[in-house]
């Protein structure tokens, strides 16, 4: 027998004994009796939301069977079973209503049987916020009574919402469980056809809370599979009227979970022979993330702590990266290879350290997810700094493997350990990277010898090759720039466009914080610009850059270039970490940088500067960028690039000096380019800067008029 | 050669949204046109005024406030006597009382009153929250299900909150959503997105976009208010065309040159004037920049404002 | 419109003589863009280059001066219609109204009400500037006169508001040399109203009894060559004045119509007779919405305080942040024993959370750097609030010779600040106080 055969059969069994039920009452009570679940405005809601028709009478509950039975078609198609899982769900829900006939009140304590439409209003919220991150239904008896216990248990420590059908229903009840609504355990009835009632509170949720006009079933359905996160878990025996309704369970988007060595279905019907593995199984399946709130330390956590520093005399121990080898890193992993919120510790504990004493240490976080991106990395791994310096009596400084750890003696004695560190890194990164990292485990080393072999063999070679991808990075690599719009509030028409070279102009957000920041925050400042049709190569003019500044600055912008300070410039915003301007005499630009307070050869200070430069306009000429900016590649490109520097504060040019050289040597071929830019020892005036400049043979002079 | 104004008119408009239901129902936005530009093209739904009354009752108001409400003894008193005044088009019941920081008046308390005084009056209703944002998920789900089917504005859903509030108020029981935001056109707009996606329906909310008393950072809120207008109709952005209400009376009935006493003060003069003129100039400043509605506590302040928006439209 | 400095630049001598007082031409094009200096401050633009730029360069609305000497202050001369475009330039002045039907009794105690209203915030003196003086025909010219004299000696600078161009020849003949408004023209009389003004060198006010006659009456006057004019939305209804300011700066400003871009005078005290609070909310109105001058029956405390409030934050460059002055705030009748807060100069930052800490009832010394006026987090960025700033400010400012307690409170949003500040200021205990403002009550209580 097919997988579909097992459906149909099902499906036809249930059909018999709905079509005989139907007959029975109408032969008792005649068709005009009137049939209805108590307290819900969404008369049959399954059969509603799905046709659009109402069920008031015995006759018209026949008639609607006869709308079931078109329901029921027999190729052996996926669709066929799907509509057939259907159509046995409203099959138990016409089982069920026949029972309330009569104003009878068939389901006793702790049985629920019918939820009210005020239960689906009260639950509804926390589903839609995600404060009840999931629903599980369990269908039929667990292997044994604590199985059931642990499994339910596992749930609503999360705050999964479950619902109980048959013999686990007797299994809690033996064990003396609570259970009830107030608890989030809901035991529904002791028949199969009692699961309705779940799916009717799914039916309800997406008539009140998704806006779904009953009879459209489409709508209906895709609001199931993406806002109501359920699912099954079946277990066996299975006999076919249940794998009828898991067909159904699974048209609305719910997989089922069994431990039943039964047909599987990639992603809808999993085997899981293993009763203790349905929580991590079931989530895995239905995409659930579980939120975390608080982080299990033995001592306070928040940023009132980040300043605090841990002097040498109460300190209990430190690990310090410039002495021994440490280091802290994150890696991506694949979901198989990763045990959420797995902490494991390789070498001794803090408590066997001697007090005041140095150690190596090494904690790695190991992430997998559907949307981790390698590239986001460093910039989960940016933040370990202030995630570990908000705990009280401890400190973190550097970053990779130059880090310094420090743990205050007070904090070692309320029981803080090396593991703790490891609780931290998992429940910040879980909590906020939660669009990212579905899952997280973390390795604490204190092992001396295997930090020493980990930093050389796994961390420095990772480092590496990330400085590597940043460098080979480029405009021309990427598919996509991406906007910052953050500082609108004191700038309104500001539009940073980011890009591998040219990072925001606050020094602040690079390429890769725009897109981790993105995908975070899809409707945050970052948001995503294409740049397929370019208008200009050489001033870096796109069309859909255009469209996307003239949206984001709503449109007080309509045009800008991205590597010219002549033609369109981006503009300014306020928070530039530096301003260059164009001198006429020397037919290049000076650079000024917000610390240097002095005048500059264009005869204006930075503030000068500045008040003429700032605020979203745009201003051809000068332009507000970040200092890394300078030995890009694509600093005013269409000028004829960084050649085109001719002054600088000495401070800045020092900052510099060693990646622009290395620019100027790959782009003209010049050798210590920097000893060629003058700074505020050498002039502060046009003419002086001249006379510097042609003494040293600088490339701008003989270069295009700028204007 | 007469004067030739260029129109100012728009082919975008600011939504319409009905708040509460009856006879005394009122209608928000619609306009396509700037605030006041009556020359550009008519305004057919002129900006309303809201009088403010809060859980407190009587004795939480100011003293130069309490003399109009002689003789009420309880907060549905104050309601019944709230609305008969001249310019009152809508009641905002400031549930100011239920912040956990402060007085932490249990739910069911502060529901109580909501449902008396709904039961008492029939102007569209508006329900203020306490700041908190977990108190105020908690406040609107409930207020939300005693004002079924009376059209109130939940006045608001934050960016920590808007999921509770979205549900409860926006899905749950098809109530108005207040989206607050601070003085940020870029953050209003998230939070329009956030609760559109949610499913709340664009139509049914009402923005808060921040406010401050006059002389207070007042500078962002005409700026904010600007572009969220100018974005609304010169770019035509949906996300930003909802009505704007701003609650003026929280804001300028806290600080000192509303509350100082005469005696404090005796340079500044009569507390009463200088408690008026702060909220009838804030909320003068509010509406000229582009608020639909505005929530004022005084009832000269709410005759005044009246006035002034029916001499402009 | 608006010509971009490169442009300028390229028109300009390009010698660096600094005569101009600017460094390099460079300098003194950006700045003559930007609206902050004349043209005509560089000798050798030539006549062909200032002629081509002139109109380029000319503002939409004309920059008029009113008053005389430390009384002298700008009306106009905006460029934009939003503040967020770019900002607002000249604010917006206010007068009180006094007629020549009024007795002396009655003048005295408006002068006297108007003149209690001075007082600084935020580094601005706050007073009202002016004051109209309005001709009442069936007290006579002699008396206009006399009242005009009264007046003219207060500090104030006048508006005659006087359609009779005898009368108004009679009182500007007293009082001329202060600069007064001669706000008198009408479509009847303009030409000797013209001559009036120019002879006189005071700025004439224009009326129109509806758009069009004004639109008109400012086109002749400018035939005539008057362009030193401000002009009167008109009076017969709220909805007319507030079209007439709306429209009149729109068309300046949007469509280059120079014939508009005057200042305007709205006088509420016409618009709301008798109705304090209605004129209260105009003048704010009017603020926000293109009103140079607004003239009112009366500016006590009471229309003051929000009404120079509202005008300081609207006329605030958004580039510029407002600050306050750093010192120390004592706050609920704090003493030298009081507990210290401190934060950065931004008033914002500043009024939100004097603003708290005046609700929370606990005396406190609020201490305010200079940290540039910016906010908490982007004064940390720039370096301008940090741990050495802080201590450098507490030295410079002897605050451990003004203040004997030690427990100083900084903003949550700094909380990283409190290791090095217990570093670099031995003796104190810094406490990291919440987040946000509106914590602070509950801090300073939780505190006690």
């Amino acid at each position: 027998m097919t997988l579909f055969d097992v459906v149909f059969s099902g499906n036809d069994a249930v059909y018999g004994l709905t079509e005989n039920a139907i007959n029975e009452a109408i032969a008792k009570y005649g068709e005009d009796k009137a049939v209805a679940f108590p307290d819900t405005a969404y008369s049959l809601p399954c059969y509603y939301g799905v046709t659009g028709t109402k069920v008031g009478n015995l006759g018209e509950l026949k008639a609607a069977l006869g709308v079931v039975k078109t329901l029921m078609t027999r190729e052996q198609k996926l669709n066929d079973a799907f509509m057939s899982g259907v159509a046995t769900a409203l099959c138990a829900e016409f089982i069920e209503v026949l029972k309330y006939i009569d104003g009878a009140t068939p389901y006793e304590a702790p049985c629920y049987g019918h939820l009210a439409d005020a239960v689906i209003r009260e639950l509804g919220v926390p589903l839609v916020t995600g404060d009840i991150p999931g629903v599980a239904v369990l269908l039929g008896a667990a292997p044994t009574t604590e199985d059931a216990v642990a499994l339910v248990k596992s749930y609503q420590s999360q705050g999964i919402l479950v619902t109980l059908t048959g013999g686990i229903i007797d299994q809690l009840e033996e064990a003396g469980y609570k259970t009830g609504a107030n608890v989030r355990v809901i035991p529904l009835g002791k028949d199969v056809t009692s699961v309705i009632h779940v799916v009717s509170v799914a039916i309800r949720a997406a008539l009140i809370f998704g806006n779904v006009t009953p009879g459209d079933a489409g709508a209906l359905m895709e609001y199931t599979m993406k806002r109501v996160p359920a699912f099954v878990n079946a277990f066996a025996p299975l006999d076919p009227v249940i794998v009828a309704c898991g067909a159904g369970a699974i048209a609305l988007g719910f997989p089922v979970v069994t431990n039943e060595d039964t047909f599987k279905v990639p992603k809808s019907l999993i085997n899981q022979p293993d009763v203790s593995k349905f929580n991590a199984t079931s989530l895995e399946a239905r995409d659930i993330k579980i939120k975390i709130t608080n982080i299990d330390i033995p001592v306070a956590y928040a940023s009132a702590f980040e300043g605090e520093i841990i002097r040498r005399k109460d300190m209990q121990v430190e690990f310090d990266g410039s002495r021994v080898d440490c280091f802290e890193l994150v890696q991506t992993k694949e979901m198989s290879e990763i045990e959420d919120h797995k902490i494991e510790l390789i070498g001794p504990d803090i408590d066997t350290f001697e007090v005041g004493s140095k150690h190596s240490l090494a904690y790695i976080v190991e992430v997998a997810g559907k949307s981790m991106q390698a590239d986001f990395e460093p910039v989960i791994e940016r933040k370990f700094h202030s995630y570990l310096n908000c705990v009280e009596g401890a400190y973190h400084t550097g970053q990779r493997d130059m880090f310094r750890i420090r743990i205050g003696k007070d904090t070692f004695a309320a029981g803080f350990r090396a593991k703790h560190i490891g609780e931290i890194l998992y429940a910040k990164v879980k909590s906020e990277f939660a669009a990212v990292v579905d899952k997280c485990q973390v390795k604490i080393i204190t092992d001396a010898e295997l930090c020493t072999k980990l930093r050389h063999e796994l961390a420095i070679p990772v480092f590496d090759k990330r400085d590597e991808r940043l460098l080979t990075l480029t405009d021309e690599s990427v598919d996509v720039y991406y906007s910052c719009i953050m500082c609108q509030a004191f700038s309104p028409s500001h539009v940073c466009v980011v890009t591998p070279e040219r990072l925001g102009l606050c020094g602040a957000v690079s390429w890769l914080d725009a897109k981790a920041t993105n995908e975070l925050d899809p409707q945050g400042p970052c948001q995503v610009i294409t740049k397929e049709r370019p208008i200009d190569e050489r001033i870096g003019e796109y069309e859909d850059v255009n469209e996307a500044v003239n949206k984001f600055s709503q449109g007080a912008l309509d045009d800008v270039s991205l590597y010219s300070i002549i033609e369109k410039p981006m503009t300014s915003c306020g928070c530039f970490e530096c301003i260059c301007g164009i001198e006429p005499l020397s037919n290049g630009v000076c650079i000024a940088n917000r610390e240097y307070a002095g005048m500059t050869p264009i005869g204006m200070t930075f503030s000068e500067l500045a008040s003429m430069t700032g605020g979203g306009v745009q201003t051809p000429g000068f332009m507000g960028h970040g200092k890394h900016f300078i030995a890009s590649k694509k600093f005013m490109k269409a000028e004829g690039g960084v050649a085109r520097i001719v002054w600088m504060p000495k401070e800045l040019k020092e900052q510099v000096a060693e990646r622009l050289n290395a620019t100027a040597k790959e782009l003209y071929n010049i050798d210590n380019f920097s000893d060629m830019i003058g700074d505020e020892t050498i002039a502060e005036d046009p003419e002086t800067l001249l006379a510097f400049l042609e003494e040293k043979g600088h490339p701008a002079l003989s270069m295009e008029p700028m204007m | 050669m007469p004067f030739t104004a260029k129109s100012g008119k728009f082919s975008a408009s600011i939504n319409t949204l009905t708040m509460g239901t009856g006879e005394k129902a009122i209608v928000l936005g619609g306009e396509n046109v700037l605030p006041f530009y009556t020359f550009d093209a008519p305004i057919e739904n002129a900006p309303k005024v809201g009088i403010e009354i809060t859980d407190g009752g009587l004795e939480a108001e100011p003293e130069c406030v309490k003399k109009y409400y002689e003789g009420c003894e309880t907060i549905v008193d104050m309601a019944k006597k709230a609305a008969t005044f001249e310019g009152v088009d809508f009641l905002s019941i400031h549930l100011e009382g239920g912040d956990p920081n402060g007085e932490n008046k249990p739910t069911e308390e502060l529901i109580k009153i909501v449902k008396e005084v709904a039961e008492a009056v029939d102007l569209p209703i508006v329900i203020s929250g306490c700041k908190n944002v977990e108190k105020d998920s908690e406040i609107f789900a409930k207020a939300s299900e005693v004002l079924s089917g009376k059209n109130a504005v939940m006045l608001a859903a934050k960016e920590e909150n808007y999921k509770n509030v979205g549900a409860s108020a926006g899905l749950a029981y098809k109530q108005i959503v207040g989206a607050e935001s601070a003085d940020d056109i870029n953050l209003a707009k998230q939070l329009n997105v956030l609760l559109t996606q949610l499913g709340v329906d664009a139509k049914s909310i009402v923005m808060n976009v921040g406010t401050a008393a006059a002389g207070y950072g007042y500078e962002y809120v005409v700026s904010t208010m600007d572009r969220i207008k100018a974005a609304a109709l010169q770019q035509g952005d949906a996300t930003l065309q909802m009505p704007i209400i701003t609650p003026v009376a929280s804001e300028t009935w806290g600080i000192k040159e509303s509350i100082a006493t005469e005696e404090d003060m005796p340079e500044w003069g009569d507390q009463e004037a200088r408690g008026i003129d702060m909220e009838v100039e804030t909320a003068a400043a509010d509406l000229a920049s582009g608020s639909n509605a505005v929530i004022l506590k005084h009832p000269v302040s709410v005759a005044t404002i009246s006035k002034m928006i029916k001499a402009l439209v | 419109m608006a010509l971009k400095g490169l442009d300028i630049f390229k028109l300009s001598p390009k010698k660096n003589c600094k005569e101009c007082g600017s460094p390099t031409c460079m300098a003194f094009s950006m700045k003559v863009a930007q609206g902050a200096v004349s043209i005509d401050a560089c000798p050798y633009f030539s006549e062909d280059a200032k002629a081509a730029m002139s109109e380029a360069t000319a503002p939409p609305m004309k920059t008029i001066k009113v008053g005389a000497g430390e009384n002298e202050m700008v009306l106009g001369g905006e460029t934009v219609l939003f503040r967020h475009e770019k900002t607002f330039v000249n604010k917006t002045r206010y007068a009180v109204d006094i007629c020549s039907c009024m007795d002396d009794a009655t003048i005295e105690a408006k002068v006297a009400e108007l003149k209690h209203v001075d007082y600084e915030r935020i580094g601005e003196r706050m007073y009202v500037e002016m004051i109209d003086v309005e001709y009442d025909p069936a007290s006579g010219a002699d008396r206009y006169v006399e009242v005009v004299k009264k007046v003219a000696g207060e500090g104030r600078v006048l508006i005659l508001d006087c359609q009779d161009v005898e009368v108004a020849k009679a009182a500007l003949d007293v009082c001329k040399d202060a600069k007064p408004v001669l706000n008198g023209a009408n479509a009847q009389n303009y030409e000797a109203m013209s001559k009036l003004a120019t002879e006189a060198g005071v700025v004439l006010g224009v009326y129109g009894a509806d758009e069009n006659e004004l639109f008109d009456t400012l086109a002749a006057l400018e035939k005539l060559g008057n362009k030193n004019l401000v002009f009167n939305a008109c009076t017969s209804s709220v909805k007319a004045a507030f079209a007439t300011a709306v429209q009149f700066r729109k068309a300046a400003i949007k469509d280059s119509n120079r014939t508009c871009g005057y200042p305007s005078i709205v006088n509420v005290s016409k618009l709301a007779k008798g109705d304090s609070h209605l004129q209260a909310a105009l003048l704010s109105l009017f603020t926000v919405k293109y009103g140079s001058i607004v003239i009112a029956e009366k500016i006590s405390y009471a229309e003051a305080l929000p009404l120079y409030g509202l005008r300081q934050n609207v006329f605030t460059d958004p580039q510029k942040p407002m600050k306050v002055e750093p010192g120390i705030y004592r706050i609920n009748g704090a003493d030298e024993n009081s507990i210290c807060l401190t934060t950065v100069d931004f008033a914002l930052t500043y009024f939100v959370v004097s603003g708290e800490l005046e609700r929370s009832g606990v005396p406190c010394n609020l201490i305010i750097n200079d940290a540039g006026g910016l906010s908490v987090l982007t004064s940390w960025a720039a370096g301008k609030f940090s741990s050495s700033s802080i201590a450098k400010f507490f030295q410079e400012q002897d605050i451990e010779g003004k203040i004997k307690c030690r427990k100083l409170c900084i903003p949550g949003k700094v909380a990283v600040l409190k290791g090095e500040l217990e570093a670099k200021m031995p003796g104190w205990e810094i406490i990291v106080a919440p987040r946000e403002a509106v914590q602070l009550v509950k801090f300073l209580k939780d505190m006690q």
